[in-house]
């Protein structure tokens, strides 16, 4: 493992940063919640964040949470998916190939929530899903995967996943396409 | 007035030391069964220091008892932040950003439209392969080979395509037009067996270009057969050279002076496949039944399949270039009913050797 330090993976990668704060603060806008502070991107530790007012509604902090973890992580399938192909599978040298795969890797890298958020999360989840709260139901095993994966962003869990889904959702999607011959 | 009265227990406390839960002051005592409570009624439960009131929520700037202050939910804002935290806009270079992306991505959708069709035609033709539809397969992926010659699993898995329907020179031509027949990997399980599959399949034809030559001389017509039966058993997949097999068993049956075997295999030959050749040997198994038999019916149907060959050699020069050898042969025979291989025949009759 090689230590990178965070604000040259934060420069290289600044889409994604941009999207994912981007994302909260749509969905903080969404819900009406009152914003106090945004940075969309910086050279710092976070490299983005969104301060805004204490959630007390469930589906709020759940879209306001995992939003962003679920726009990147699509935007990222669709990037990459453009470009699979000739970056991976056809070895064609293609450079805008080669940045689209960039530009969906670098948002698929930031799609992760990040540990306050998932801890706000965290606290309310467990009791709601106990009342049967169906979104909450859900959030927690994603939650408690994310939990882990946040932690293992120190052995790149994060390019890990951004490689994941840009390189097994394309496969997915046109193994998928070709059986039912499309 | 440093001084302010708990709505809950009515006593006095410093200002300073007092809480607001939803516009009402607490002690710090009550407060917090004042938060339980509204939490369990389903309200706001968070609190904050009632001095904290006086100070703006997000600048932190002191606002006193101002009334250009804004009350947001539980907290207070200056003037200048209340429009702010109320409706935090999104920035113009945001938006030109978003709408930048948007873009990029139907451009990356157009840009990838080319790929997406050589892609699929790749995914087509390696589901076809796992069929073992080896003929269909290579068509699908010498379309993706169109667009991306270089790519490994097109290369690799038309040539195994190719070399599985017997087909040595798509093969060739997936493996050579893919940077010359390299290959970034040699140790890939798909490479070593294309490479298994070639190895066997150029094998296969050496041995028969080898039983070509051996065929084109007298009395080598068993060794010949041997090879071709050697290469047609290990390469299967090439039809074309179980037929030539057969065929020269044709040879070893002549040679043998076996005429009906000739005939039989000639006859079965020219069911299979109509060709110049396959009628030409006919004619020619019939003119030796018609020299040992002298019956008028052999001789008749020997030119008739004569006749036959030149038609479907029409327009094949070359066909037409080995009929007119051939034919002059077969008169030969019919004429005298006499029977003697193309190098004697050669030897007699011509003063330069023409090809068979």
């Amino acid at each position: 493992m090689f230590f990178i330090p965070g604000f040259v993976i934060a420069a290289l990668t600044f889409p994604g940063v941009i999207i994912h704060e981007a994302g909260h603060l749509f969905f903080c806008r969404l819900f009406k919640l009152q914003v106090f502070d945004v940075c969309f991107f910086r050279f710092g530790n976070p490299a983005g964040y969104v301060v805004h007012q204490e959630i007390q509604d469930f589906r709020a902090q759940f879209f306001v949470s995992m939003g962003p973890f679920f726009a990147n992580t699509l935007l990222c399938a669709i990037f990459c998916t453009t470009a699979f192909l000739p970056v991976w599978e056809l070895k064609v040298f293609d450079p805008l190939a080669y940045f689209f795969y960039w530009l969906g890797l670098s948002i698929g890298m930031h799609a992760f929530p990040s540990t306050v958020d998932l801890s706000h999360l965290w606290a309310q989840a467990p009791g709601l899903a106990r009342k049967g709260n169906v979104l909450a139901i859900v959030s927690l095993p994603i939650a408690a995967l994310l939990v882990v994966l946040n932690y293992g962003r120190v052995i790149w869990a994060d390019l890990g996943y951004g490689l994941a889904v840009g390189v097994f959702a394309p496969i997915a999607i046109f193994r998928a396409l070709a059986l039912i011959g499309i | 007035m440093s001084q302010a009265i708990c709505s809950r227990c009515g006593q006095d406390f410093p200002i300073k030391s007092l809480f607001d839960l939803n516009g009402v002051t607490y002690c710090e005592a009550c407060v917090q069964t004042a938060s339980k409570e509204a939490r369990e009624q389903g309200h706001p439960a968070s609190y904050i220091p009632l001095i904290n009131k006086s100070i703006c929520a997000r600048c932190n700037a002191y606002i006193g008892t101002s009334p250009d202050n804004a009350q947001i939910g539980t907290l207070r804002f200056c003037a200048a932040c209340a429009p702010l935290v109320k409706d935090w806009d999104y920035p113009q270079w945001l938006k030109l950003s978003l709408a930048a992306l948007l873009l990029l991505l139907v451009a990356s959708l157009a840009h990838g439209r080319k790929y997406f069709q050589a892609g699929r035609e790749m995914y087509i033709g390696e589901h076809l392969v796992k069929q073992g539809r080896y003929a269909s397969a290579l068509l699908h992926l010498q379309e993706t080979l169109r667009i991306a010659p270089a790519s490994d699993k097109a290369a690799l898995l038309a040539a195994k395509a190719a070399l599985l329907s017997g087909d040595v020179a798509s093969a060739s031509k997936a493996l050579q037009d893919h940077n010359g027949g390299r290959f970034e990997n040699a140790d890939k399980p798909e490479f070593r067996e294309v490479d298994s599959l070639w190895n066997r399949a150029t094998g296969a034809l050496t041995k028969a270009n080898q039983a070509e030559k051996l065929e084109e001389q007298d009395g080598k017509e068993v060794e010949a057969a041997r090879l071709m039966h050697e290469a047609a058993s290990a390469y299967p997949e090439m039809s074309a050279l179980a037929f030539a097999a057969e065929s020269y068993e044709e040879g070893v049956a002549f040679l043998k002076h076996d005429y009906d075997a000739f005939l039989a295999i000639a006859e079965k030959q020219w069911k299979q496949q109509n060709l110049p050749g396959t009628a030409a040997a006919v004619a020619s198994a019939l003119a030796c039944k018609y020299a040992v038999t002298a019956d008028i019916a052999y001789r008749q149907r020997s030119e008739e399949m004569l006749e036959k060959a030149r038609q479907l050699a029409q327009g094949n020069v070359d066909a037409l270039k080995g009929l007119d050898e051939f034919e002059e042969r077969i008169h030969y025979r019919l004429q005298s009913r006499t029977i003697i291989g193309k190098q004697e025949y050669d030897r007699k009759f011509r003063s330069v050797k023409a090809g068979k």
